[in-house]
């Protein structure tokens, strides 16, 4: 199930192992439906998620980037989200002045057990990145 | 030369023989990129930028910063995934002509430095001759030589024809064209111009002079590359010359006669290219072995790499003609001003205490 | 400048104790200065201070770690030289700093733009805020103020970070001030569409050659950069404008509350592709998000070093 027009985009997810990678089986397993449009990279942490991880990810022709982890507080190492929020929202607020729009990558946590806001998180996103369609590409 | 090879170009008949010429061929000239000057193909409302040299050579037209040299493609075999083939398509380039129109004399004459390496001798680069063998160059002949200006020590001129193909002469609100080669003849031609008067030729020839005249001499440079031959080992002095230099590739990607390449493969899943790329000898990598052990270590020894290429091991192999067209756009580029004359004096001028 | 025969003085009289003092001399040409590595007194001589001393001298410190240098540096140069520090990257007793009254500097793009082409230049002189400029064809009297780099004009250094000796002229006024960021107010009036054409369009003309990078005062990781390792594979050997791109965000990501904003980035670059946008544009929301500034305090924590548990000025979205 494809959100918007039935036309797939490429939204590249990149969860951390200890909970948003679990809400995300929490939620297949309960049986949540979710659009597909999203693939997911596993990560050791948010502390891990270089914020080139996603300038790479849109330069090569995602049309959104999701980052999701621990809720602040929660992180299995103590502090790696901490890091990560600052990072992702400074990488966030430089979108625009590269000719992103910043709707097209969004950081957020989802623990292990909420696979009911995992379904919400996806299916919000997904229909955020088909609102503003294809992202820029490089054909020339 | 043929009295009848001469022609006239008046300055506004210039861009509609670029058109014309841009009908058959892909035609190059320099143009303003931002505050660039860049070669760029010809199009409809394309400006032609002839005031200043231009930015980067035209280098890339025959030794593009990437050339990819062939595709190929892994191909499993479905009844045994175990098994897979390997499919090699070649990439040649094509036939097609191009024509660089508004170089100066040292950009075609980069070339004439190239062509030992990879056309002439035992091994010949199919890419290179391809792309060369359909390569006109129209040079621009110089009226002012800059400050970085030093085409002069190493046998060019700023009107000097040596791997050009036609010569612009300005002269007479336009240019005297002196075509060099057949094929240069055929790329006059196609413009129909007049023949240039006897005046318009003496004062092309008065020009040319003129702007010889005003670089400054070029020093005596024979016994440079033994002098380079003999510091190779000193370091001190090569670490004194590097001092402010930042090791970054400038100089070299700029350089109409820097030749040095890599050859990667760059893939994704079963489906590459093997590609050669522009290297510079400023780079840590560009002698990093696989060991991880590095015969140059240090910026000093890269440029003295640099520095002894053009002005020795170059000269010592290929009749005593220097690796280097004197365009000074390593001097100029520099962020750091590095001034490649200063090193090869001081070379020359070294005596061992 | 007047105080230079008293800097020559200072200089000469500490080189004893010191291996090597880095300041400018005339370069190869009228327009160009170019960095000095001063080990005797002659050299000392031929130390220049004028608004064509343009490098950042600050960034051959962390090659020289280990030895006793001295460096001639303008009030910006020293926010440099306070955010290597900061790092541990340079040690504070290894250093003199030679401290400056900045003359002012020259664009020498923007010199170009007047003048035409720099290689045809006789002579450039300055007196007070007027630059005389000879070529064969005309002489040229211009305006200082507006040939300065665009640096100067978004931050008004009148102290140095720190300073052992400081020249000042009695009569010197700062020339460098705090105005709207033009380049990127021009950038941000634009669409994404136009920018994306914009950044597209000129880091096409990028060759790769990495002088931004080398020029760098903070890019330490020098023949360890991972624009240069193969595995992993951040960057193809390819010369599409993609890896271009991406190299620039490489940079600026890794310079990200780092980047003393001193612009040599930019001035190096030989193809004039305007970078130094994209490191402003992350200052700004460093300076939003944390309100602080890179290189200005010796003691502080660059802010993505650390973190505060609930981000006053961070606002999550809600899903």
């Amino acid at each position: 199930m494809s959100a918007g027009n039935g036309r797939e985009l490429r939204i590249v997810g990149f969860l951390c192992n200890w909970c948003s990678y679990g809400g995300a089986d929490t939620a297949g397993v309960s049986r949540l439906g979710q659009p597909t449009d999203l693939r997911i990279i596993r990560l050791p942490c948010t502390g891990r998620m270089d914020p080139l991880f996603m300038f790479k990810a849109l330069l090569s022709g995602a049309d959104g980037v999701l980052v999701s982890g621990c809720h602040p507080r929660d992180c299995h190492y103590s502090e790696g989200n901490f890091y990560a929020r600052r990072r992702l929202e400074l990488a966030k607020r430089l979108l625009p002045t590269l000719g992103f729009d910043s709707g097209r990558f969004e950081y957020t946590w989802v623990s292990a057990s909420e696979g009911k806001r995992w379904q919400q998180v996806v299916t919000a996103f997904t229909e955020q990145i088909h609102t503003l369609g294809p992202g820029p590409k490089f054909s020339h | 030369m043929v009295m009848g090879d001469l022609k006239f170009c008046p300055k506004e008949g210039l861009s509609r023989w670029v058109e014309e010429l841009s009908r058959e061929h892909t035609v190059l000239v320099p143009q303003q990129a931002g505050d660039a000057v860049e070669f760029l193909p010809f199009a409809e409302g394309s400006e032609l930028s002839l005031d200043r040299q231009p930015t980067a050579p035209p280098k890339k037209s025959v030794f593009p910063q990437t050339e990819t040299l062939m595709r190929f493609e892994y191909q499993k075999d479905p009844e045994h995934p175990d098994r897979q083939t390997l499919q090699i398509k070649e990439t040649l380039p094509g036939k097609e002509k191009t024509v660089i129109l508004g170089c100066r004399p040292c950009g075609a004459r980069g070339f004439s430095v190239f062509d030992p390496v990879f056309g002439q001798g035992e091994y010949l680069d199919p890419y290179y001759q391809a792309r060369r063998e359909h390569t006109v160059f129209v040079s621009l002949a110089c009226r002012h030589p800059e400050n970085t200006c030093f085409c002069n020590w190493v046998g060019g001129g700023p009107a000097d024809s040596a791997g050009s193909d036609v010569l612009m002469l300005p002269a007479g609100g336009g240019y005297v064209l002196r075509p060099v080669t057949d094929q240069g003849r055929q790329i006059v031609e196609v413009g129909g111009f007049e023949d240039a008067s006897p005046e318009q030729q003496t004062e092309a020839d008065r020009l040319a002079e003129e702007a010889a005249e005003n670089l400054s001499p070029a020093p005596e440079l024979e016994e440079v590359p033994d002098k380079l031959f003999e510091l190779f080992e000193n370091l001190d002095f090569w670490e004194l010359m590097a001092a402010k230099c930042i090791s970054c590739g400038a100089c070299t990607y700029l350089c109409p006669t820097c030749y040095c390449f890599n050859i990667s493969d760059e893939y994704s899943g079963l489906q590459g290219k093997r590609i050669r790329t522009w290297d510079n000898c400023m780079s840590n990598l560009f002698t990093h072995e696989a060991s991880g052990h590095n015969p140059r270590p240090t910026k000093a020894q890269r440029l003295r790499n640099r520095v002894g290429h053009k002005f020795s091991y170059y000269p010592k192999l290929h009749e005593q003609v220097f690796a280097c067209c004197g365009c000074g756009r390593c001097i100029k580029s520099c962020p750091m001003s590095v001034d490649i004359r200063e090193i090869v004096l001081s070379a020359k001028e070294y005596a061992d205490e | 400048m007047k105080y230079v025969a008293e800097l020559k003085a200072k200089i000469r009289e500490k080189l004893p104790e010191l291996d090597v003092v880095i300041g400018w001399k005339q370069g190869f040409d009228p327009v160009h200065a170019s960095p000095a590595f001063m080990t005797t007194p002659e050299e000392i001589e031929q130390l220049v201070v004028n608004p064509l001393c343009v490098q950042n001298l600050a960034t051959y410190l962390p090659g020289l770690k280990g030895k006793k240098v001295g460096i001639v540096a303008r009030e910006c140069d020293t926010r440099s030289i306070g955010e290597l520090l900061q790092e541990s990257l340079i040690e504070r007793e290894e250093l003199t700093v030679f401290s400056v009254k900045c003359p002012g500097a020259v664009d020498l793009v923007k010199l170009r733009q007047q003048v035409g082409d720099l290689g045809r230049v006789r002579s450039i002189s300055f007196d007070g805020p007027r630059v005389t400029v000879e070529t064969p064809d005309e002489s040229s009297s211009l305006d200082l103020g507006e040939l300065l780099p665009g640096k100067c004009r978004v931050m008004a250094y009148d102290e140095p970070v720190l300073a052992d000796f400081r020249f000042v002229d009695p009569d010197q006024d700062t020339v460098c001030r705090e105005e709207a960021d033009t380049d990127l107010v021009a950038l941000e009036q634009m669409d994404l569409d136009e920018r994306f054409a914009y950044w597209r369009g000129h880091l096409d003309r990028c060759i790769r050659c990495y002088a931004c990078r080398n020029v760098c005062p903070m890019c330490v990781c020098q023949d360890q950069c991972i624009a240069d390792t193969r595995d992993p594979h951040w960057l193809s050997a390819e010369t599409d404008v993609r890896q271009k791109w991406m190299f620039q965000l490489i940079h600026a990501m890794h310079l990200a509350g780092r980047c003393t904003e001193c612009g040599e980035c930019e001035r190096a670059c030989p193809m004039d592709i305007p970078i130094l946008t994209i490191r402003r544009k992350l200052n700004r929301e460093i300076h939003e998000l944390f309100g602080y500034t890179s290189g200005m305090d010796v003691d502080a924590v660059p802010p993505l070093l650390t973190f505060q548990p609930e981000e006053k000025s961070i606002t999550e979205r809600e899903w």
